[in-house]
């Protein structure tokens, strides 16, 4: 039973192995990294991507790399970091991006990489649950500019779109972006069902996200932020109802600093080749995003002119902070003074009482040391594999040190397997190193 | 029609030779994937899923079930055998289960796996059957202030795993809310004790600390203590499967597991953790020999595993009634119901009942499977305990590396696992307990925020939560929780 179970499974890893190296394009692997978790709007448009790409045959293997983290300024380090100058990866960007550095002063910006192309657009909808007592947007723009703190603006993490039109809405009708009582949730789930169950007085988020819910009639849409009705969206936009304001919550591409010209004309067109394949049309139709493709000069005069806005509301949000309900004061300290009181008392007991005895002696520690040390400094230099056997070398001479050989054979056997299983079968990334042309 | 009916004729659709063929398929390769250390379901399923967007809709979502099941299966087998928790959902799963394994009782504690994941499933996809509506109606009605009586409940609850003294469970608890500290305040988005270091913008994962201190701890602390005296040899149980007392002290854990878990699976906040180490110490705070916890209960493994299944299934409460990703799995599953057409919402089971009734059929089929697929698995797998020593703790620090890397790609992440796994090993050595300190990280930014959540919405008024009942029954029964032992304590003394 179980061999035949084992059969099945090594079977089945060579479909999905084989399905990857069907067509014949003309390049041969293209990663894309989403700076966000499986599941996001990022990770989304890089899965799409991937499909598009393979698809249509424009590339022969696109995996998605997921380096999730603080609006996306963790991946863009990262990516900045370790892929400059390469030609064969991209990162998906955007609005949010913006957003994430300034909200976290990211020491890196977005003028650090190789802008590609704007690729799509999503409006965002005020709402508020069905049961509110706000008929109409201006119901309640008047009880929030009579008293800003007494209304609770649900939305995405802090610094993102839908926080940046809360603010760009605050300072229309002349109330200051500071004291918009924004309540950030960390994803789209928690924060439609904090708007869902009345938690909060309005919510703000995609399009998307609010559809089903607008046509279901849970959510009474009170504003679109888009410039003009959009046919079939039965919602009136924020200028018809005399906020002069339009925002979408738009995603691009990027590629890594350094690139040559060609190199940087040659995945432009690769772009473009995308972006009009079948697969990613129907992929926008059914996502419900704009298509906002935008290359070349003007998407970097866009991409100017939005990272002055950002950069401007979310300046006035922070002014004042610190009196807001929300203080965190007290809590980080006395988490802090917990551990520092009850640290020493521990120690009193520990200095108190005799050194618990080992019998193994100092050389297996210092054979583990060395391991944990020489696998640190080899990781990302030499390689996953090499980094890999020497550790399971390196250990398991520490607990016996009378089998060098069957245990080199094992720790290499171990690491090729493991390498080979992460990146060839399941496509993640794993460094190659030295081992790249070989394995 | 009524749901019976419907349900019929989702198992019609769902019941021929190739659909069970794709069923198999897909629990197979999600608990292979997800077995693998630093792929949790979410990414499981995300790899998984354009294997069937070339199938026809009712295959695809047959073969889906299976993934989804089979991923969250995926993670005990690891957390059992070797210490190292591929995701969140296992990590109760590790403490007495790789004790159990130790003992050469592997074969038992994943039977009890098993088996208790089919209960807990099959028990929590009825439950998604009959009162899907129902239970979202009242998810929705917990708020940042109830998430916070909810936290603190979880906190009075879990003070049963403190342990024996009092100054090193507080400790430990303290040393997990400290470093819980660490990384973007959620609600103004300001860096705290990140040190400038972009990678602790996010916080620590709690995935990285318990790799940290359980499995590398471990190994440590074995070559410190034994080095290369081998002191025992483990001999496998003859007997394979589980004994007739294994059965007696697992089937009440499957059952109050399930009933734990399928309900805070509903609710889209705090993952598995929360109802699996619910489960663990209330199996333990209702155990005659609560002593055994952490040596080798079979009850800590049963409990655990039928949370965490049940919680699979309550996940997809909130996602199939009302379209609310209450999970980062769950919202890799909207992406793939959108492939279809599909619009997961308050309209769904109306506009496509036919897929969501094939769908939910073939959850009780994936089901099935895992089962029929993993009890022949369970003796093959505890022979890894069989392997010498020197290769096991070797394998296990090339798997911990490899399962820490590959969540964030970052080096950073794997320097942290070595130092923690230095302080695991010197917690030992101190009889220190390690499992606070998890609880700690995971339950301290939780209520926290949810506390400041709570407060800015009522601008600041404590009486929100007094005035709210569902918040302060819960806050009530968190007091019941802590002095009720006391009270009995006293009447039996």
């Amino acid at each position: 039973m179980a061999r035949r179970v084992i059969a099945a499974l090594v079977w089945a890893l060579v479909v999905v192995w084989a399905a990857g190296a069907a067509a014949q394009p003309s390049i041969d692997e293209l990663r894309i990294i989403a700076p966000a978790a499986p599941g996001g709007g990022w990770d989304q448009t890089a899965r799409v991507m991937q499909q598009a790409l393979q698809r249509a045959g424009l590339v022969r293997i696109a995996p998605v790399e997921n380096v999730p983290g603080a609006a996306g300024t963790i991946g863009l380090a990262r990516f900045i970091g370790a892929e400059a100058g390469r030609r064969d990866v991209v990162m998906v960007s955007g609005l949010i991006m913006l957003g994430g550095i300034v909200t976290h002063r990211s020491p890196v910006t977005l003028h650090d990489v190789t802008p590609l192309a704007r690729l799509t657009g999503e409006y965002e909808v005020i709402a508020v649950p069905a049961a509110s007592p706000f008929r109409t947007l201006r119901d309640l723009l008047d009880a929030f500019t009579a008293r800003p703190e007494s209304i609770s603006w649900g939305g995405g993490s802090a610094g993102g779109s839908d926080q940046i039109l809360a603010g760009l809405v605050a300072d229309a009708v002349g109330v200051s972006p500071s004291r918009v009582n924004y309540i950030a949730f960390s994803g789209g789930g928690e924060s439609l069902s904090a708007i869902l169950g009345g938690q909060v007085s309005v919510g703000i988020n995609g399009l998307a996200e609010f559809a089903p819910q607008i046509e279901a009639g849970t959510l009474r849409a009170l504003a679109i932020s888009s410039a003009e009705r959009l046919p079939g969206v039965d919602v009136p936009t924020l200028r018809e109802q005399g906020i002069a304001v339009d925002f979408e919550n738009w995603r691009s591409l990027v590629a890594p600093p350094g690139v040559t010209a060609a190199d940087r004309a040659r995945l432009e067109s690769l772009v473009g080749a995308m972006v009009a394949s079948a697969p990613w049309r129907e992929a926008l139709a059914r996502y419900r995003w704009l298509d906002r493709y935008l290359t070349g000069d003007g998407f970097s005069r866009f991409a100017a002119a939005e990272e002055t806005r950002v950069r401007d509301v979310l300046r006035k949000f922070a002014v004042g902070k610190e009196s807001s309900g929300a203080a965190p004061e007290p809590y980080p300290w006395l988490v802090i003074a917990g551990l520092v009181i009850t640290g020493a008392l521990l120690a009193r007991q520990v200095l108190r009482s005799a050194l618990p005895a080992n019998n193994a002696g100092r050389a297996p520690v210092i054979l583990l040391a060395a391991a944990a040390v020489l696998h640190l400094l080899l990781l990302e230099r030499a390689g996953f594999v090499l980094a890999a056997a020497g550790l399971f070398w390196l250990a398991a001479r520490a607990f016996d040190p009378r089998h060098p050989i069957r245990d080199g054979v094992f720790a290499a056997v171990v690491s090729v397997s493991s390498y080979l299983l992460f990146v060839r079968v399941l496509h993640l990334s794993l460094p190659a190193g030295v081992l790249a042309g070989w394995l | 029609m009524n749901t019976i009916e419907l349900l019929r004729e989702g198992f019609v659709s769902a019941l021929s030779w190739a659909h069970l063929l794709w069923a198999f398929a897909g629990v197979t390769l999600g608990t292979a994937v997800g077995v693998l250390p630093g792929i949790g379901p979410a990414l499981t399923v995300a790899l998984l899923l354009p294997i069937t967007f070339n199938l026809d809709p009712t295959s695809a979502f047959i073969m889906f079930g299976g993934i989804y099941y089979g991923a969250m299966y995926g993670g005990s087998t690891t957390s059992i055998l070797l210490n190292t928790p591929g995701e969140t959902a296992s990590i109760a799963t590790a403490i007495d289960g790789y004790a159990m394994a130790r003992q050469g009782r592997g074969a038992a504690a994943l039977t009890t796996a098993a088996i208790g994941s089919f209960v807990a499933g099959t028990l929590a996809t009825i439950a998604l059957t009959f009162f899907s509506p129902l239970l979202a109606a009242v998810a929705l009605r917990f708020g940042p202030a109830e998430y916070f009586a909810l936290a603190v409940l979880a906190f009075t609850t879990v003070s049963a795993l403190i342990g024996g003294s009092l100054v090193r469970g507080l400790f430990s608890l303290f040393l997990g809310l400290a470093l819980g500290l660490i990384g973007i305040d959620q609600l103004t988005g300001d860096a705290r004790f990140s040190f400038g270091i972009p990678q602790l913008l996010d916080g620590i994962d709690v995935l990285i600390l318990v790799i940290g201190l359980f499995a590398v701890g471990e190994t440590f602390y074995q070559a410190w203590q034994h080095g290369r005296d081998a002191p025992e040899v483990i001999a496998l149980q003859k007997f394979t499967g589980m004994s007739r007392q294994d059965w007696s002290r697992s089937w009440r854990p499957w059952l109050r597991g399930t009933a734990i878990g399928f309900p805070l699976g509903v609710l889209p906040v705090g993952g598995s953790v929360i109802p699996t180490f619910l489960s663990y110490s209330i199996e333990k705070r209702l155990s005659v020999r609560p002593e055994e916890f952490g040596h080798g209960a079979i009850e800590g493994v049963a409990g655990p595993e039928a949370a965490n299944n049940a919680a699979a299934a309550g996940v997809l409460v909130p996602l199939l009634t009302l379209g609310l990703p209450s999970s980062a799995t769950a919202a890799v599953m909207l992406a793939a119901f959108e492939q279809y057409g599909l619009q997961p919402g308050p309209l769904l089971f109306s506009s496509r009942p036919d897929l969501v009734w094939t769908l939910i059929a073939s959850l009780y089929i994936g089901n099935v499977m895992l089962l029929v697929l993993n009890l022949p698995l369970a003796s093959v797998w505890a022979r890894v305990m069989l392997v010498p020593r020197p290769l096991l703790f070797g394998g296990i620090l090339v798997l911990a590396s490899l399962g820490t890397y590959s969540l964030n790609a970052s080096m950073l992440d794997v320097v942290l696992m070595f130092v923690t796994g230095v302080v695991g090993c010197v917690m030992r050595v101190q009889d220190v307990p390690l499992v606070p300190a998890v609880l700690g990280l995971v339950l301290g930014p939780l209520a926290e925020l949810q506390f400041r959540r709570a407060l800015a919405i009522s601008e600041g008024h404590l009486t929100v939560f007094a005035t709210r009942p569902l918040c302060a029954s819960l806050l009530a029964l968190s007091a019941a929780v802590l002095i009720a032992p006391a009270l009995f304590k006293d009447r039996r003394v």
